[in-house]
């Protein structure tokens, strides 16, 4: 830009003096990009030689006194610059066409802001808004997945609005948080909460992956920092108006595993199964007949379509001065089982504007939400384990085939049946009296579910609030100041209603209580709030020397409070209403001495803060040097007698492009180098550790019950960050006018002073371990991005097709620990991988007598399971492959978007499948159909040992650890956009697009079960990622 | 413009002055130890709090499910399988004792750390001074257990004990002290209580001049000290009578008597010891029952077979459920644990009469006055030899200390004399079980956890794990 204006300021000198002889007119037109045929406001139209200019009006129109001969000159950003010669006509339109070779000009970085790509040092990725809006999936981090390189996205569960779990670059910390800093618009946000925000506002998200892009952020920029932008008008741009909706449905996934129906689960009961069950009891014709009325898929009653729809409405407004960008959205989606779903109304309003002489800037971004979830019993919820009977994904494993989902008049049973000897669920009694443990029972499982499900209510009603106000002010030459405030807050409010007339409430204070059910309602608070300013100096040291340094002060407030109660004895006709709780103070007894209704309540409270101080240098030489530097001092309430951390990074680059050598090489567009080194790091220990620094004294009851302190946990005081070292190469290249496009990055980063437990004597000091900064692990690894233009619309090609892809290779390993190891079955050990398994090897059925084999540590096959023979397996939780790619391709007016996501190299283990595979659990749970093949015959060659053997899964070793690799079709869409010149007729629509998709519609993996993805180290029956299908329209006005 | 200007300089200064003052958080939940410890008031709760850091429950599980006096509960789904197969090894083996009496201590030791820092005022001196002496008690008590169970020899004065505690430490790795040493520390500890305990100091909840005595008199047998423990027993019996058996049966229902106890662990509602889930669930029945030799052992006509068999049982099936600790007429278990009693003093006499040849009448009237005071059938013993008047005493400890901590320490400290180990009956140890443990296996003494080997390079273990 500096060339351009230099160039521009010498040729005005140059022609300032010459006077014109020629005639002069009025020469009008219209600007449109040749993309689109829309007008394009703002464009400079300058007389070739002179300093006459103007630019175009709202609608591209512009009116400028020049002669005939002369030469008009049309610049805009992100266009190709052109030229046109006045000749007769006093009219001259002209359609723009993009530079494609300044494509991706503006990359958002941590303070500075929009900079462009060129002058960028770091390991950026950027996804725009056009690769997330509109993707049914509810939570910004699970859009991630698959979008950029080094950013691995585990989904987690398929509860709408799940927040998923980031990891960039690998697992950077042991006991400390992993997940990057999320930022929205300069406000540090709850990074596992985006259930109440609207997708669709997003304009790009940054994903800053090295020291010189996360230093900034000091002790919290470890784990990567990930920048949210929202929509803004431009200035000039008139008003615009969208509507978009959305309808769809979401399917289960596929189902990777066998379960038997009711003929075979009977005959497998009497002829294979030792002990005696309800099959035993039955005749071929018996099972023939029982098996005819009734052969359950639990999958079909448990699974529904759940439906989603969005209706949006967006303003864009933007004037001379100031701009705006409003949505208010509504947004439902239904779960794939009954009772769970996400209603949310949001509401967002960004707004700038800038003083006459664009000196002062000022500007507010408002978000207002409020959602509405509702949970079923998953295995993500609360402290559950997924092994909870209710848990809708238990039934169709374990639910009996032989058990109707339906009472005679055809409605769903959601009670259960009579006494199991009989063929039932065991919920009632032969007399037909409710029986409480059975109607709890395993054997009940699926009615359980369906009863939870129908009649008891776990729900969260959320409001969240991200706002922001900011203002610059360009006070002296060179320099200019600013400061901002923002909030997060969270506000939720739980309500969980055990119903007096459910299986879980009729036990609930207890069975001899008279009145029954529970209601706990408990409230939640987490408000951030952040205070910045800063001082920029931007100035032209020489003509080719830019330098630019600003220096920054900032503080962060967190406040996080909760209290519940939960009350008893709930009155039926009064639901969800304090009006119906039973006193707490009712008694009951032959002695009315029995306290049944006492309340539990409780409240407690933390806080953080944050005070930093820092700096940032960027040198520009010449455009073909960059030197980049920060530092930051974070001071933090978290620890005590090592409060103040210096963080700081140094950055630095080579465009080669921009060499005279290169001048001459066409087929270039972009070639540059970066490299970086940086310390940075990571004070997040958790919520439950935000006074690790002090040692705490707690109050509750002791002795007697009388009030007491205890000491907590014993910390050490001198505690205190952990610190990466990152160290960054990286070569940004484009070919052929950027045809061939990418980055391709190197990077390894060093922790040290990890969050890990250093053992203690406990006589002498009477604790095992205190949580400190001991430990070191590294990782290392290869980002690479790239995009390849293989068809490039032209007037006379139609087509246009990009194919994207990225990657990610990471090597983890912990180089120091002390204690050698932490964990048990999934370890951290010194000079492995975190998280690597450590269990003894199955290997398969004797097939003389059907008994389990294993490996010792040795390898040699023995029929003993022991812990002692437990080997590392060189299998680890977390992947060593991620990435994803997709296709962009364009025809006229169509469009079809794919993008497929994948994780490779990571095991887990299969729990669910474990279930079904255990003999013990056969009486009263149902199997896979593997077990047909058990062991019952000597030189039988099986899987399946010989079910004399009873339960094998607490003795299963690695039988059940399973390849949990994926590849995922994560999205597909096909849009179509209205010609502009049929709109135009309409004179109502500037523009519609139509488009139908698909979300997660194949995953290739070689997982058993539903979703390769989970909450766990182990699968246990997890609340499956759908299929869902989705159509909409964008309607712009 | 200024107008601008202004509301930067506004912003800088709100941002600058907001940073400085603000980074001092303490904790809203709970308290900071520098300050949480103020008044005599404050260590009168962190006695409540390190009070209820001991257990007696460890103790109580071990003696009865390693030893002869348990069997496998017909509910049993495996729980307690480790301990009933007297397996002891480093890693779970010793039920958590040396975990959470080493944690005790430590709780101990702060809280007098705090106390030292602390002025009482006229009126709480006497508070003050009981407190120091409460724990002064509780840290005797908890190195004479681990010494107990983990020294290496309690008769040998230079044999290797347990690291003595008596600071407060971060970083320390203590060595083994000597028996002796231990000893010393013990007895200094028990002289401050002595010292400081108010007069008229008598709540049996809490730790008393006559606990003192009686922790003595257990110190005595245990270290060969028969003079002493003869003299320290002797002190109890004269205080305090035996319980007839009304008194007996309400001692364990209802905790309805306490005429012979001498110290008692309390347990409320909120803060129970939960004795009974030792061996019970808490609806069905019970994965660990009385075993049926000792179910043999208690006759009819013995008050003590109506306290430890539960109404529930059915004897005549060998379904013998431990009801020492059962359901209450308010129809909840919460029963304190009888820790110190005077019957014990009398089988202490016994025994140290017995072991200074003084067998005879004098240790045959202090079993019969305990068995015939429980049992109405009851006949006085014949004590003609050593052996034969600790086979006896061992007898009526059995019966008379069952489920209350004793029966593996009283086999271990009469076992070269009687030159017996752990032996059950046939009945009581049916398949895999082991039916006896043999006189000289490692597991008479306990190891030391792995986590203290792994942190602690002085300690040493035990030989034989």
């Amino acid at each position: 830009m500096k060339l351009k204006l230099t160039w521009l300021m010498t040729l005005f000198m140059a022609f300032v003096m010459q006077l014109s002889f020629a005639q002069e007119k009025t020469v009008t037109g219209t600007v449109t990009s040749a993309a689109d045929g829309l007008p394009l406001p703002g464009v400079s139209v300058i007389v070739k030689g002179t300093s006459r200019g103007v630019q175009t009006d709202f609608d591209g129109n512009y009116s400028i006194k020049a002669s005939t001969g002369e030469t008009l000159v049309f610049s805009f950003v992100g266009m190709k610059k052109s030229e046109k010669k006045i000749g007769q006509s006093s009219t001259l339109n002209l359609a723009m066409a993009e530079d494609l070779a300044q494509l991706e000009t503006v990359v958002i970085t941590g303070y500075a802001g929009a900079t462009n790509s060129s002058k960028i040092t770091s390991a950026i990725a950027t996804v725009s808004s056009e690769s997330i809006e509109q993707i049914p999936i509810n939570s910004i981090d699970q859009l991630l997945q698959g979008q950029a390189a080094g950013v691995n996205v585990n989904t987690g569960s398929g509860q709408p609005g799940q927040s998923a779990t980031i990891v960039i670059r690998g697992r950077g910390s042991l006991n400390g948080d992993v997940e990057p800093l999320f930022i929205i618009d300069g406000v540090p946000v709850d990074q596992d909460n985006f259930r109440s925000l609207n997708q669709n506002d997003i304009e790009t998200m940054s994903v800053l992956k090295d020291a010189a892009a996360t230093a900034i952020y000091g002790n919290r920029g470890a784990g990567g920092v990930i920048l949210i932008t929202t929509k803004t008008g431009k200035l000039g741009s008139g008003v615009k108006v969208q509507y978009r909706s959305l309808y769809g449905v979401a399917v289960q996934p596929q189902a990777r595993f066998d379960v038997m129906n009711a003929s075979q689960f009977l005959t497998f009961q009497r002829d294979l199964l030792p002990g005696n069950q309800y099959g035993d009891t039955l005749s071929d014709a018996d099972i023939a007949r029982v098996a005819g009325q009734t052969n359950t898929d639990w999958t079909d009653i448990f699974f529904r379509n759940g439906k989603t729809k969005s209706h949006e409405i967006t303003v864009t407004t933007g004037g001379e001065q100031s701009t705006s960008f409003t949505s208010v959205q509504y947004y439902e989606q239904e779960g794939i089982t009954i009772g769970s779903g996400l209603k949310r109304f949001s509401f967002r309003n960004n707004f700038n504007t800038t003083s006459a002489d664009k000196k002062f800037n000022f500007g507010t971004n408002l978000t207002l939400n409020y959602s509405v979830s509702n949970f079923v019993v998953d295995a993500a919820r609360g402290g559950n384990t997924g092994g909870q009977l209710d848990n809708p994904f238990i039934v169709p494993y374990i639910g009996l085939p032989y058990l109707s989902p339906y009472n005679p008049d055809g409605s769903i049973n959601i009670w259960g049946t009579g006494p199991t000897g009989a063929g039932g669920s065991g919920a009632y009694n032969a007399d037909g009296t409710l029986d409480a443990d059975g109607a709890a029972g395993f054997l009940n499982t699926p009615f359980l579910a369906l009863n939870t499900a129908a009649l008891n209510t776990d729900e969260e009603r959320e409001i969240k609030v991200v706002a922001r106000v900011f203002a610059d002010y360009n006070f002296a030459k060179n320099l200019t100041g600013g400061a901002s405030f923002g909030l997060d807050y969270t506000n939720e409010e739980l309500i969980d209603i055990r119903s007096p007339l459910s299986i879980r409430g009729i036990n609930t204070p207890n069975l001899a209580s008279e009145f029954r059910g529970s209601q706990t309602e408990q409230f939640f608070r987490d408000m951030s709030m952040i205070a910045n300013a800063f001082i920029r100096y931007d100035n032209n040291i020489t003509e080719k020397l830019n330098l630019n340094a600003a220096v920054y002060g900032e503080y962060n407030y967190n406040n996080r409070q909760f209290d519940f109660y939960r009350a008893f004895g709930l009155n039926p006709g009064l639901p969800g209403s304090g009006s119906g709780f039973t006193s707490g103070s009712a008694t009951e007894g032959d002695d009315s001495d029995v306290y049944n209704y006492i309340p539990d309540v409780g409240s407690s409270e933390t806080e953080l803060a944050l005070a930093s101080v820092f700096a940032t240098l960027d040198l520009d030489y010449d455009g073909r040097f960059g030197l980049s530097g920060s530092i930051r001092n974070d001071a933090t309430s978290r620890f005590i007698e090592n409060r103040d951390g210096i963080f700081w990074s140094v950055s630095g680059r080579w465009n080669i492009d921009n060499e005279s050598f290169m001048e001459n090489a066409d087929w270039l567009s972009t070639l540059k180098l970066r490299a970086s080194y940086g310390v940075v790091g990571n004070q997040n220990l958790g919520f439950n550790n935000r006074y690790i620094g002090q040692q705490t004294v707690s109050s509750g009851s002791g002795y007697q019950n009388a009030n007491s302190y205890v000491l907590g946990a014993l910390i050490d005081p001198a505690i205190k960050w952990e610190t990466t070292n990152q160290t960054n190469i990286g070569l940004s290249f484009g070919f052929w006018q950027n045809r061939v496009s990418g980055e391709l990055d190197v990077y390894n980063n060093t922790t040290t002073d990890l969050f890990a437990d250093k053992p203690l004597s406990l006589a002498g000091t009477g604790f095992s371990n205190v949580e400190t900064n001991v430990g070191e692990l590294n990782n290392r690894g290869i980002d690479l991005q790239i995009s390849y233009n293989i068809l490039r619309k032209t007037d006379s090609n139609p087509w246009d097709i990009t194919l994207t892809a990225n990657g990610n290779y990471n090597k983890n390993e912990v180089t120091s620990l002390p204690g050698g190891f932490i964990g048990n079955t999934l370890r951290t050990a010194e000079g492995r991988q975190a998280r690597t398994w450590f269990l003894p090897r199955w290997a398969g059925v004797n097939p003389a007598n059907g008994e389990p084999l294993y490996l010792d540590v040795e390898g040699n096959l023995t029929n003993t399971f022991s812990a002692a023979n437990a080997v590392y397996l060189d299998k680890n939780l977390d992947p060593t492959y991620t990435g994803g790619f997709g296709t962009d391709i364009r025809y006229k007016g169509f469009s079809l978007n794919t993008l497929f996501s994948f994780q490779a190299d990571l095991y887990k283990l299969n729990s669910s499948l474990a279930i079904t595979e255990d003999g013990g659990l056969a009486g009263f749970a149902n199997q896979s159909v593997t077990m047909l093949n058990a062991w019952t015959t000597p030189g039988q060659i099986t899987d399946i040992p010989a079910l004399s053997n009873g339960g094998l899964r607490a003795v299963s070793g690695d039988r059940y650890l399973e390849n949990a690799s994926f590849l995922r079709l994560r999205n597909v869409s096909l849009s179509y956009n209205i010609d502009r010149k049929i709109l135009e007729q309409t004179n109502v629509f500037t523009g519609v697009r139509v488009f139908v998709q698909a979300t997660n519609l194949f995953t290739w993996t070689e997982w058993r079960g539903f979703d390769p993805e989970g909450t766990g180290s182990g699968g246990f029956f997890d609340y499956p990622v759908p299929r869902t299908f989705t159509l909409g329209f964008d309607l712009t006005f | 413009m200024k107008k601008y200007f202004l509301i930067l300089t506004m912003a800088f200064t709100i941002v600058f002055m907001g940073c400085s003052d603000q980074l001092e958080r303490t904790p809203v939940d709970s308290l900071v130890e520098e300050t949480a410890y103020r008044t005599v008031g404050d260590l009168q709760l962190g006695l409540n709090g390190a009070i209820n850091g001991y257990s007696p429950n460890q103790l109580v599980a071990f003696n009865s499910i390693f030893t002869d006096n348990i069997k496998l509960g017909y509910d049993n789904g495996g729980q307690e399988l480790n301990t009933y197969n007297q397996i002891l090894n480093a890693d779970t083996g010793d039920r958590g004792l040396w975990a959470s009496r080493y944690g005790a201590i430590n709780d101990f030791n702060r809280l007098l750390e705090a106390a030292s820092a602390i002025t009482p005022g006229t009126l709480e001196v006497d508070q003050y001074n009981n407190i120091l002496a409460q724990c002064y008690a509780f840290r005797a008590l908890m190195h004479y257990e681990l010494l107990l169970y983990y020294g290496f020899n309690f008769l040998d004065d230079s044999a290797l004990g347990v690291p003595y505690v008596d600071y407060v430490s971060a970083v320390a790795l203590p060595a083994r002290n000597t028996t002796s040493e231990v000893l010393i520390g013990i007895q200094a500890d028990l002289d401050n209580v002595l010292a400081l305990l108010p007069v008229g100091t008598n709540d049996i909840n809490f730790a008393t001049a006559d606990f003192v005595t009686f922790l003595r008199a257990r110190i005595a047998l245990e270290s060969g000290d028969y003079p002493g423990a003869i003299n320290f027993a002797g002190d109890i019996i004269a205080n305090y009578p035996l319980a007839n058996a009304e008194q007996y049966l309400a001692m364990y229902r209802n905790d309805a008597n306490t005429v012979e106890v001498i110290w008692k662990y309390d347990s409320a509602l909120g803060a129970n010891l939960g004795l009974f889930s030792t061996w019970n669930f808490n609806g069905p029945g019970p994965f660990m029952e009385m075993s049926n030799e000792l179910g043999g052992l208690l006759e009819d006509s013995d008050v003590r077979s109506t306290v430890n068999i539960d109404p529930a049982s059915v004897p005549d099936d060998n379904e013998f459920i431990v009801g020492k600790y059962g359901l209450n007429t308010d129809e909840q278990a919460i029963n304190d644990f009888k820790a110190m009693r005077v019957s014990e003093a009398y089988l202490i006499r016994a025994e140290a009469y017995a072991r200074t040849m003084q067998f005879g009448v004098l240790s045959q009237n202090d079993v019969f006055a305990v068995r015939s005071i429980r049992n109405t059938s009851a006949v006085m013993p014949s004590h003609t030899s050593i052996q034969t008047a600790l086979v006896d005493i061992l007898a009526e400890r059995r019966l008379e200390l069952a489920y209350e901590g004793h029966r593996y320490t009283d086999i271990k400290r009469m076992k070269s004399v009687l030159n017996i180990g752990i032996d059950r009956d046939a009945s009581d140890c049916v398949g895999a079980v082991p039916c006896e443990l043999a006189i000289n296996s490692e597991r008479w003494i306990f190891p030391v956890p792995t986590v203290e080997i792994n942190a602690n390079p002085n300690i040493g273990q035990a030989a034989g794990y």
